[in-house]
C-alpha cells in the first residue's frame, strides 16, 4: 500500500469501524448481524415500552406524544385502508423519489461531467471555482423563494432546487478524484496511447470513480431533504407536503407516522445505495486488496 | 492550489453585468428578476431600518445555540460510545435507525413539541447537526492509535485522564470534520424551519417578502443568507486551521 495520509493506527482503526457500523439488513448477515445487535435491539425495545407507558399514563401529554402503538397503527392504517388513494404513503411516496430521482440524475450527469472537465483543466478549474466558492456555503433552501418568482410554483422549482443541492458534493468529489488519479496510472496509459475520451473513459473515470461514488452517496441524503423542503412550500403532493399538512391540520398520530415512513424512506434508499456501491466497486476492492 | 483565479473573478463580474444590463434593457423581466443595482438598494435599504439585523440575529441566535447543543452531546456521546463497547453496543441501533431519516422530517413533530417559536427552531438545528458530530467523534476515537492508549497506560494515566488528555485530542481531526459539516447542515434547517413555520429569521423574512411580491427584498434576503453561509464556513476553516495547526505538525511527515 501506498504511503497514505493516515498513520496506520487510524486506518486500521478506520476499517474496525466501518465493519462495526456495517448495514445490518445485509440479507447474508442478517443472523449475524441480529445477534450483535441484541443489546442495541433489547435497548430500543425498553425506550419504545417506556414511552408507551408515559404517554399511557399521561405522564406525557398524549396529545403531544401519543403512544407508540397508536402511531404504528396510523402508519399501518396510512398505508393501506384510507379512503382517498392520494392520501397513502404509496402515492406520497412515489411522487416524493419520482422528484428526487429527476434532480438527482441531472445534478450527477452534470457534475460529474463538469467535474471531469474541471479535474482534468486548470483554466476550466480556474474559471468556475470562485463562483462554486461562493454558491456552494449556500443553505440551498433558501433559493426556494427566488425559483418561486423565477419559474412559479410548480414541479420545475422543486427539481431545479434539488438537481442544484445534490450537484456540489458530486461535482467536487469528482474534482478531486480526477485530480487524485495516481500520475503511473496516467503514465501507462499514456504508453498505451490512450487519449482524449478513451483515456477518460477507461483509466480517469474508473480510477476516480470510489470518491465519484462518496459524492453521490452524500448527494443522495441531500436530494430527498431538498426534496423534502421544495415540497413542503407549495405543492400538492409527495411526504414532505403530507407530513406538514397532517401538522397542520392536528392530526398528531399521522404527523409522527409520516416520521416513521420518512425514516424508512432514508433507510432504504441507503441500504440501496450500499447494495449498488458494493457491487459496481467490487473491482475496485479486489484491486486494492480490500476485503 | 493558487492563491487568486482572476479568471473566475471576471465570470463573476460579466455575469453580473450581464444580468444588470439585461434586467435594465427589459430583456428579463424585472418585476422577477430585478437588476443587481436595485437589489443592493433594497438591501441597504432593508440593513438602514434595521430589519435585517433583527431577522439576522433571530437566525444566528438559533444556530449558535442548537449548534452549541449539538456539539456538547455530539461530542460527548460519541467519546462515551467510542471507550464504552457497552454503551455503544446499546446505542447503536437506534443510531443506525435515526441517522438515515431525513432530518428536515423532524420539523412537523417538532413543531406539534415546540409550537412555532425559537425552541423549536433550537430543537431542529440541533437534532440535525447532532448526527455527524456524534459519527465523526466516534470514528475519530475508534481510530486512535493504540500505541497512544498504551503509552498514555504505561504512564499510569487514569481513564478519565486518558479519555480527556490523550483520546479526545487524538480524535480531534475528525470531530472537527463532524463540527465543519455540521455548521452547514445547522443552517439548512435553521431556514428551513423559517420557511416552512415561523415568525422570525432570515428564512422567514424571505418568504414573506416573496408572498408580499417586495422582490428586491427577496433577492437581498438569500444574498444575506448566501453571505452568511459562506463567512461561517469560512470563519469555521480558519478556526480548524489554527485548533488543528499542532496536529498537522505532528504528522506532517505522513502527509508528504
Amino acid at each position: 500500500m501506498q504511503r497514505g495520509a493516515l498513520p496506520a493506527g487510524v486506518a486500521e482503526g478506520g476499517v474496525d469501524a466501518r465493519r462495526a457500523w456495517a448495514a445490518p439488513w445485509a440479507p447474508a448477515a442478517l443472523g449475524l448481524a441480529l445477534r450483535r445487535q441484541a443489546l442495541g435491539l433489547a435497548t430500543l425495545a425498553a425506550l419504545l415500552v417506556v414511552w408507551e407507558a408515559a404517554s399511557r399514563t399521561r405522564l406525557l401529554n398524549p396529545q403531544l406524544v401519543p403512544p407508540v402503538t397508536d402511531i404504528l397503527a396510523t402508519f399501518g392504517q396510512l398505508w393501506t385502508d384510507r379512503p382517498f388513494p392520494q392520501q397513502t404513503f404509496v402515492t406520497q411516496t412515489v411522487a416524493t423519489l419520482w422528484r428526487m430521482a429527476v434532480g438527482y440524475v441531472a445534478a450527477a450527469v452534470l457534475g460529474i461531467g463538469l467535474g471531469l472537465l474541471m479535474g482534468r483543466s486548470r483554466a476550466v478549474a480556474d474559471l468556475f471555482w470562485p463562483l462554486i466558492e461562493f454558491l456552494r456555503p449556500t443553505p440551498p433552501v433558501a433559493l426556494i423563494p427566488v425559483l418561486l418568482l423565477l419559474v412559479g410554483i410548480g414541479d420545475q422549482m422543486r427539481l431545479i432546487i434539488i438537481a442544484f443541492a445534490a450537484l456540489f458534493p458530486i461535482l467536487l468529489n469528482t474534482i478531486d478524484g480526477v485530480r487524485g488519479v495516481h500520475p503511473t496510472l496516467l503514465d501507462v496509459a499514456r504508453t498505451f496511447r490512450f487519449r482524449g475520451l478513451a483515456l477518460l473513459r477507461r483509466v480517469i473515470f474508473p480510477a476516480a470513480l470510489p470518491q465519484i461514488v462518496a459524492g453521490l452517496r452524500i448527494s443522495l441524503a441531500i436530494a430527498l431533504i431538498v426534496a423534502l423542503v421544495s415540497e413542503m412550500v407549495g405543492a400538492t403532493n409527495g411526504l414532505g407536503y403530507f407530513i406538514l399538512q397532517q401538522q397542520r391540520g392536528l392530526r398528531i398520530r399521522e404527523t409522527y407516522a409520516a416520521m416513521v415512513q420518512l425514516a424508512l424512506v432514508g433507510l432504504v434508499l441507503n441500504a440501496l445505495f450500499v447494495a449498488v456501491e458494493r457491487r459496481v466497486l467490487a473491482w475496485h476492492r479486489q484491486s486494492t486488496g480490500q476485503a | 492550489m493558487r492563491p487568486t483565479r482572476p479568471l473566475g473573478y471576471a465570470l463573476i463580474g460579466a455575469l453580473l453585468a450581464g444580468w444588470e444590463a439585461a434586467a435594465r434593457a427589459g430583456a428579463v423581466n424585472p418585476a422577477f428578476l430585478p437588476p443587481p443595482s436595485q437589489i443592493a438598494g433594497a438591501w441597504w435599504a432593508l440593513w438602514a431600518s434595521g430589519q435585517l439585523a433583527e431577522h439576522l440575529a433571530a437566525t444566528l441566535g438559533s444556530w449558535a445555540q442548537g449548534y452549541a447543543l449539538a456539539a456538547v452531546l455530539g461530542v460527548s456521546l460519541g467519546l462515551l460510545m467510542g471507550l464504552v463497547p457497552a454503551i455503544r453496543a446499546m446505542l447503536s441501533t437506534i443510531v443506525e435507525l435515526l441517522r438515515p431519516m431525513p432530518s428536515v422530517a423532524i420539523i412537523p413533530v417538532a413543531i406539534v413539541l415546540f409550537g412555532l417559536g425559537d425552541p423549536m427552531k433550537r430543537f431542529v438545528v440541533a437534532y440535525a447537526a447532532l448526527w455527524p458530530i456524534l459519527l465523526n467523534t466516534l470514528y475519530g476515537v475508534l481510530a486512535v492509535d493504540p500505541l497512544l492508549l498504551d503509552t498514555a497506560r504505561t504512564f499510569r494515566l487514569g481513564a478519565v485522564r486518558s479519555a480527556l488528555r490523550v483520546t479526545l485530542p487524538a480524535a480531534s481531526p475528525y470531530i472537527a470534520t463532524g463540527l465543519r459539516i455540521s455548521t452547514s447542515i445547522a443552517l439548512i434547517l435553521v431556514i428551513t424551519a423559517e420557511l416552512v413555520a415561523s415568525r422570525s429569521g432570515l428564512g422567514y423574512a424571505v418568504r414573506a417578502a416573496e408572498q408580499a411580491s417586495r422582490v428586491p427584498e427577496v433577492y437581498a434576503g438569500v444574498l444575506t443568507i448566501a453571505v452568511v453561509g459562506f463567512l461561517l464556513n469560512a470563519l469555521f476553516v480558519a478556526l480548524e486551521g489554527r485548533v488543528l495547526a499542532w496536529h498537522r505538525g505532528v504528522t506532517a511527515r505522513e502527509a508528504v
